[in-house]
C-alpha cells in the first residue's frame, strides 16, 4: 500500500512551455441554420434592426440588470404560414477571455425557446477587449476560413462560465419587452 | 464514377452545436447519415441535459436538489430516478473513499463565496456528512440537518445520458462535453486537451481516446479570493479546506460521472488515490505549473497502477 504515492515522486512527462497549443476558437454555425434549428418549422424571416433610444437602454438596464452596451438590436420577426411565431435575436457577449456570438429563439408568448451558440473564441492575451480584433469576426458564416487552431477539439477541463451569456440572454428578454412587443 | 457513388452512399455528416446549461458551455457533436437526423439527436441530447439541470441545480427552488435541503430532515423526500442515480453513485464513491468524495460540502463552499446562500432553507447543524443521507427506493431523508450540492458528480451524469441519446439515435460517433468533463465514441481516437494549470487558455495535448471518459478539475476559471489567498472549490470533506490552485487533475474512465467524482478525491488526496482509481478501473492524470518554467510536470498513475486504459499521452 505504501507504494502507492510513488506515482508522485517522477513525472511520466514534463511539457515544456512553447509546446502548448494556441487560442481555442469554433464556429457552431451561421445565421441561417441557427433559425432552422430554433424554428424548424418556421418559412419566414423578416430582419428588423432597432436602434434603442436612451430611454429604451436605461428601462432594458433597470429591468434585467445588466449593461446595455450596444444600441442596435439585431432582431428577425418569425412566422409560419403568414403567422407570428416569435423572434430570432442575434447578439454577442465577451468576457476576460472570451467572445461568444449567441442567438436566441423568443416564442409568441414571450418566453425563451431556447439558445443556440454560433461562435465561441478565446484568447491568451488582452484582445477580447479589443473592439478591433471583435469585429474582424462579424459577419463571418460557418466554413469561412479563420484559422486560429483548427485541430482543437476535445478540451477537458473547467470552462469558461457561462455567466456572460446568462446576462446576455435576460438582457435580451428585456429587449423583447420593451423594444419588439 | 463508381468510387464516387461509393463515396456518397457511405458518407456521413457531422455536426457539432453548443447551448449554456449546467452553469457552463454544453457541447455535442455527432456524425451520422444525414444533417436532419445528426440534428434531430443533438436536439434530443440537449434535451436531457437540460433535464438533469433542472433537477438538480442548487440554484432553483423546484429542483429535487434544493427539495432535498428543504424538506428531507423532516420527511422522505421522493426525487426523480435521474437525481437518485446520481445520489446512489455519490454515496458509493463516498463509502469507497472514505468520505473523501462528500456531496455534503455545499456549506463549505457557500462559506467561500462558490455557491449562493440560500435564503428560506433551514439552518444546518454542521456536524453532519454524507453517512446522514439515507437513500431508500425513490426516496432520500437526511437524518442531520445538511445542504446538499451535486456539481460534483452531476456534470458528468449528464454527459452520460446525452451521450446514450446519440448512440440510441444510431450516430456513429459523437461527443459530448460539458465545461470539459467529455466523453467520446466513435472508430477514430481523438485527442484530448488539457488546460495549463495556471495559464488556462492555453491548451495541452494529454491522451487519445476512442471511447470512454475524460473529466477534469482545476481552479483557473473557479479560483477566488477568500480571506487574503485563492481558493477552488474544490473542497476536501476531511478537513473541509479548499485545493490550491496550481494543479489540475483530469481522470480517465468508462463513464463520465465516475471520471468527474474521481477527480475531487485525487485532489483531495493524491498519494492515497490509486486504490479507489484500480477499484473503478480509472487512471490520474495530473498536472503541476512549474511556477518558475512555465513547463508542466505530468503525473500518471499508470506508472505504477496499470488499468485497461490503452489511452497513451500524445504530448
Amino acid at each position: 500500500m505504501s507504494d502507492f504515492d510513488r506515482w508522485l515522486l517522477v513525472p511520466a512527462l514534463i511539457i515544456p512551455a512553447a509546446l502548448s497549443a494556441p487560442a481555442f476558437a469554433v464556429q457552431y454555425m451561421d445565421v441561417g441554420q441557427a433559425q432552422k434549428v430554433l424554428f424548424p418549422s418556421a418559412d419566414k424571416f423578416d430582419a428588423k434592426v432597432v436602434i434603442l433610444t436612451a430611454e429604451q437602454k436605461s428601462a432594458i438596464e433597470a429591468s434585467s440588470g445588466v449593461r446595455v452596451r450596444l444600441g442596435e438590436v439585431k432582431a428577425w420577426a418569425v412566422s409560419q404560414a403568414g403567422k407570428p411565431v416569435g423572434w430570432f435575436m442575434l447578439d454577442e457577449v465577451y468576457g476576460k477571455h472570451e467572445f461568444i456570438t449567441y442567438s436566441v429563439a423568443i416564442g409568441a408568448d414571450g418566453t425563451v425557446r431556447g439558445v443556440e451558440i454560433l461562435d465561441y473564441r478565446e484568447t491568451h492575451g488582452s484582445e477580447v477587449n479589443n473592439a478591433k480584433w471583435r469585429a474582424q469576426f462579424v459577419g463571418k458564416k460557418a466554413g469561412d476560413t479563420l484559422k486560429l487552431d483548427e485541430d482543437i477539439k476535445n478540451i477537458s477541463g473547467a470552462t469558461l462560465s457561462c455567466k456572460h451569456l446568462t446576462d446576455g440572454v435576460k438582457r435580451l428578454l428585456a429587449t423583447y419587452t420593451v423594444a419588439l412587443k | 464514377m463508381n468510387a464516387r457513388a461509393d463515396f456518397a452512399a457511405s458518407s456521413s455528416v457531422e455536426c457539432v452545436r453548443a447551448r449554456p446549461l449546467l452553469g457552463t458551455l454544453v457541447e455535442i457533436a455527432a456524425t451520422g447519415a444525414d444533417a436532419d437526423s445528426v440534428q434531430l439527436a443533438i436536439s434530443d441530447a440537449f434535451e436531457v441535459v437540460a433535464q438533469v439541470h433542472d433537477l438538480m441545480s442548487y440554484h432553483a427552488d423546484d429542483s429535487d436538489i434544493s427539495r432535498i435541503n428543504r424538506d428531507a430532515y423532516t420527511q422522505a423526500v421522493s426525487v426523480n430516478a435521474h437525481t437518485m442515480c446520481v445520489l446512489e453513485m455519490a454515496q458509493k464513491l463516498a463509502a469507497a473513499s472514505g468520505g473523501l468524495f462528500d456531496i455534503s460540502v455545499a456549506p463549505t463552499l457557500t462559506k467561500l463565496g462558490f455557491l449562493p446562500k440560500r435564503a428560506n432553507m433551514p439552518r444546518i447543524s454542521g456536524q453532519g456528512n454524507w453517512r446522514h443521507i439515507v437513500l431508500s427506493a425513490y426516496q432520500v431523508r437526511l437524518t442531520r440537518q445538511l445542504r446538499i450540492d451535486v456539481s460534483g458528480i452531476a456534470k458528468g451524469y449528464a454527459v452520460d445520458c446525452a451521450l446514450a441519446v446519440l448512440q440510441n439515435a444510431g450516430m456513429t460517433a459523437g461527443r459530448v462535453s460539458a465545461g470539459g468533463d467529455l466523453r467520446v465514441f466513435g472508430e477514430l481516437a481523438q485527442t484530448v486537451h488539457v488546460r495549463h494549470p495556471t495559464n488556462a487558455t492555453q491548451l495541452l495535448p494529454i491522451v487519445a481516446l476512442t471511447q470512454g471518459a475524460a473529466a477534469t478539475s482545476a481552479g483557473y476559471f473557479t479560483q477566488r479570493r477568500y480571506q487574503g489567498r485563492w481558493v477552488t472549490p474544490l473542497i476536501n470533506p476531511l478537513t473541509r479546506t479548499a485545493a490550491g490552485v496550481s494543479r489540475s487533475v483530469t481522470v480517465l474512465a468508462a463513464d463520465c460521472m465516475t471520471a468527474d467524482a474521481l477527480t475531487k478525491v485525487v485532489h483531495a488526496n493524491p498519494a492515497t488515490a490509486i486504490p479507489l482509481l484500480q477499484q473503478f478501473n480509472a487512471r490520474a492524470i495530473m498536472l503541476e505549473a512549474d511556477a518558475a518554467t512555465g513547463a508542466c510536470k505530468v503525473f500518471d498513475t499508470s506508472s505504477v497502477a496499470m488499468t485497461n486504459w490503452h489511452a497513451r499521452l500524445v504530448a
